[in-house]
């Protein structure tokens, strides 16, 4: 059974009444003063301990005959509950007895019945309105209980969302300085070895330069002096190797231009992949993206690893190119990084039912079914501490789910891994 | 209990009749103040009533001296039985000593008469009164009538649970003192234990009922009691 709570009430159905309680002055006076109208030297009503409630005298006291005393009984509920008294004239005194005590013991009896009546009335609605008010009281007492809950609930979502939502903010920062930290290595090393013969033939160059300014000035000053004499000009043509210097500075200028144009092509792959000058939202030609990520990890790619792009035409994809390129980058990085001797990687791209297919199959070592499971989640890395985050993949499966695209691997142990994207293609973009 | 004045040495007791609508509580009423000796009790007070359907209540005092003077006061009250007036069945039950369950023996009422003891059950604990504690009597009313529950099925359904049942007429008169009367030895029984009408107040149980139950000569009675006192 529940503790419903047990309510008191003033009135009890039941509690004793007093005459006084049941009879009013306006009721009894009329009754009294028709008594002594009547010739009554004296009508009162006593409470049961003979104390005079309500009294009512004859103005005149000249009494004719000897006066007479009545005093009859009033009962409630059985009970005597008090008296009527009436001094009167003995010829007159049963006559006006009689008549006031049937009439009192009437409206006795109606007034006792209309009081118990309105109280127990009002005792119903009192209580009625107890129950409502208790009812009342503890649904709000509920409500506001589970609006607190739900309040803070909210807030603490909220709160948590959010800090779970600058985490991951941080996290994808995080997982891009890391990846392109591991770019950076190698891309140093792209950049430098150009730079460095660009600068080192910057440095011949200046030698060149400065013997062709030594056989010119030897030839002003030959001309000056009128000495110009076609044997001591070869001698010193000769001396300085001008024939070699011209040769030499054709090939140096072709080699830097080279280098130039090389630094200039890895700074345009990584402006590419990062999409730095883009538009953030743009119609993206995934196979170009997939082409622009292969590119800046090129010197990633040991020389007996093999990349097989498979492509077909499709649809341009309305995306954010960056985000959907650090996806597949994430998934060939970690193929590379698998370490596999003539590593072997296959791009297939494709169309089908609204959807674009991107596949990354490698000859790799695979992984077996229980790490299978958990490569997407935060964190979960294989990789020795420093090497691998555990974000990769997290984030290419953020990037392809927030297009409401979907993201499985295949995998066995020593037979490789395939990753394949799909993404649909939206109405707006298959019109383009 | 309504009161207990030690000072004024008066005591008012509360048995409620309780039942669904139309069992015959107000009869049961009528009859005792019938069959019962006018001394000692007071008149039978009827309620605002609405086609004979009780709206508030019924009541009917009794009263007794006790040999160390006190004054004990019994009101006997009825309940109404229809659903809608739940209300006031929660304000009479407040402060009961006991109650009489009136059940209608009509095969036709049985689901009306277990609601009726489920809301009795309900509307106890609302008013803070344990059902295991309070004196409690159950009457299967309207005998003289066919198709009635089997005394078998009563006993049955019951007899289990220790409460006493009585069969009753309350149109022909019988079984209603009888009801009445355990219900006021189970109320004595309950008040002796706190406030030693006995061994306080020399009153003991015998006396009790006897001075309650007082029955108007000549009047026959065919009792007939189903369980014994529990
Ligand atoms: N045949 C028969 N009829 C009965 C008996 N007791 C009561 N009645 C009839 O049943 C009807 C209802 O009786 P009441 O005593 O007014 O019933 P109640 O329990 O007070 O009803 P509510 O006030 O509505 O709760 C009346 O017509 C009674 O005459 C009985 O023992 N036998
Ligand atoms: N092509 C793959 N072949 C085998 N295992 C892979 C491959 N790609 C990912 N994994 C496994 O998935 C794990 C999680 O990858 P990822 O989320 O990119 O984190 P990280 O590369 O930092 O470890 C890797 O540690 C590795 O164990
Ligand atoms: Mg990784
Ligand atoms: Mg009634």
């Amino acid at each position: 059974m529940d503790n419903n709570k047990t309510i008191e009430y003033d009135y009890i159905i039941g509690a004793d009444k007093n005459i006084r309680d049941i009879l009013k002055v306006s009721d009894i006076t009329p009754l009294l003063q028709s008594a002594v109208k009547a010739g009554a030297a004296y009508a009162a009503i006593e409470d049961d301990t003979g104390k005079a409630l309500y009294q009512h005298s004859g103005i005149s006291e000249s009494p004719s005959s000897p006066e007479v005393t009545v005093k009859k009984p009033l009962y409630i509920e059985g009970e005597v509950a008090g008296y009527i008294i009436v001094k009167a004239d003995d010829g007159i005194i049963n006559t006006i007895g009689e008549l006031m005590l049937a009439s009192i013991n009437t409206i006795l009896k109606s007034s006792y019945k209309a009081l118990l009546a309105t109280e127990t009335h009002k005792t119903v609605v009192h209580q009625s309105f107890e129950e409502l008010l208790e009812t009342n009281r503890k649904l709000i007492q509920s409500e506001n209980k589970y609006r607190e809950l739900a309040n803070s609930l909210e807030k603490t979502v909220q709160q948590r969302t959010e800090e779970l939502r600058q985490a991951h903010a941080k996290l994808l920062t995080q997982e891009k300085i890391v990846s392109i930290g591991q770019l950076a290595a190698g891309i140093a090393h792209e950049i430098n070895n150009p730079l460095g013969f660009i600068l080192s033939n910057i440095n011949t160059l200046k030698q060149y330069v400065s013997k062709m300014k030594g056989m010119l000035v030897f030839y002003r000053d030959a001309v000056e002096k009128g000495t110009v004499e076609k044997e001591l000009l070869g001698q010193k043509w000769k001396k300085l190797k001008l024939d070699f210097v011209f040769q030499d500075i054709e090939d140096l200028i072709t080699e830097s231009s080279g280098g130039a144009e090389r630094v200039k092509k890895i700074v345009s792959d990584l402006k590419g992949f990062s999409h730095i000058d883009e538009a953030k939202e743009a119609d993206a030609d995934i196979n170009k993206e997939i082409d622009r990520t292969i590119n800046v990890l090129v010197h990633e790619i040991p020389g007996d690893a093999e990349i097989i792009r498979n492509y077909h035409e499709f649809p341009l994809f309305a995306c954010n190119p960056a985000d959907l390129c650090q996806a597949f980058f994430n998934i060939i990085l970690n193929a590379l990084q698998t370490g596999t001797k003539g590593l072997k990687l296959t791009i297939t791209t494709g169309y089908s039912n609204g959807n674009i297919r991107v596949s990354f199959s490698d000859n790799g070592p695979g992984m077996p079914e229980d790490l299978r499971n958990r490569i997407f989640e935060p964190f979960f890395t294989t990789k020795e501490v420093g090497k691998g985050t555990g974000m990769g993949l997290n984030v290419t499966y953020e990037i392809i789910t927030s297009y409401g695209g979907t993201i499985d691997v295949e995998s066995k142990p020593g037979k490789g891994a395939t990753f394949t994207i799909s993404l649909p293609v939206t109405e707006r973009a298959k019109q383009i | 209990m309504i009161e207990y004045d030690e000072f004024e040495n008066r005591m008012i007791l509360k048995l409620v009749y309780y039942g669904p609508a139309l069992s015959g509580k107000t009869t049961n009423l009528l009859r005792l103040h019938d069959l019962l000796e006018k001394q000692g009790r007071g008149d039978l007070t009827v309620l605002d009533t609405k086609n004979d359907r009780t709206i508030f209540f019924d009541l009917l005092p009794f009263f007794l001296v006790a040999p160390s003077r006190l004054k004990i006061k019994l009101k006997v009250f009825t309940v109404p039985g229809q659903v809608k007036h739940d209300a006031t069945r929660k304000a009479v039950l407040q402060r009961a000593d006991g109650v009489a369950f009136i059940a209608d023996s009509q095969l036709s009422e049985e689901t009306t008469n277990f609601e009726s003891f489920k809301n009795l059950e309900e509307n106890l604990q609302f008013v803070g009164l344990d059902i295991e504690e309070i004196p409690l009597v159950i009457q299967f009313n309207k005998r003289d009538l066919k198709n009635t529950i089997t005394e078998a099925d009563i006993k049955g359904t019951w007899g289990p649970t220790g409460i006493p049942v009585f069969l009753s007429s309350a149109t022909e008169g019988w079984g209603i003192v009888e009801t009445f009367g355990t219900l006021v030895g189970q109320a004595y029984d309950h008040i002796d234990k706190k406030h030693y009408l006995k061994d306080k107040h020399g009153l003991d149980k015998e006396t009790f009922i006897q001075q309650l139950t007082r029955k108007i000569n000549e009047v026959s009675i065919i009792p007939s009691p189903l369980a014994g006192e529990g």
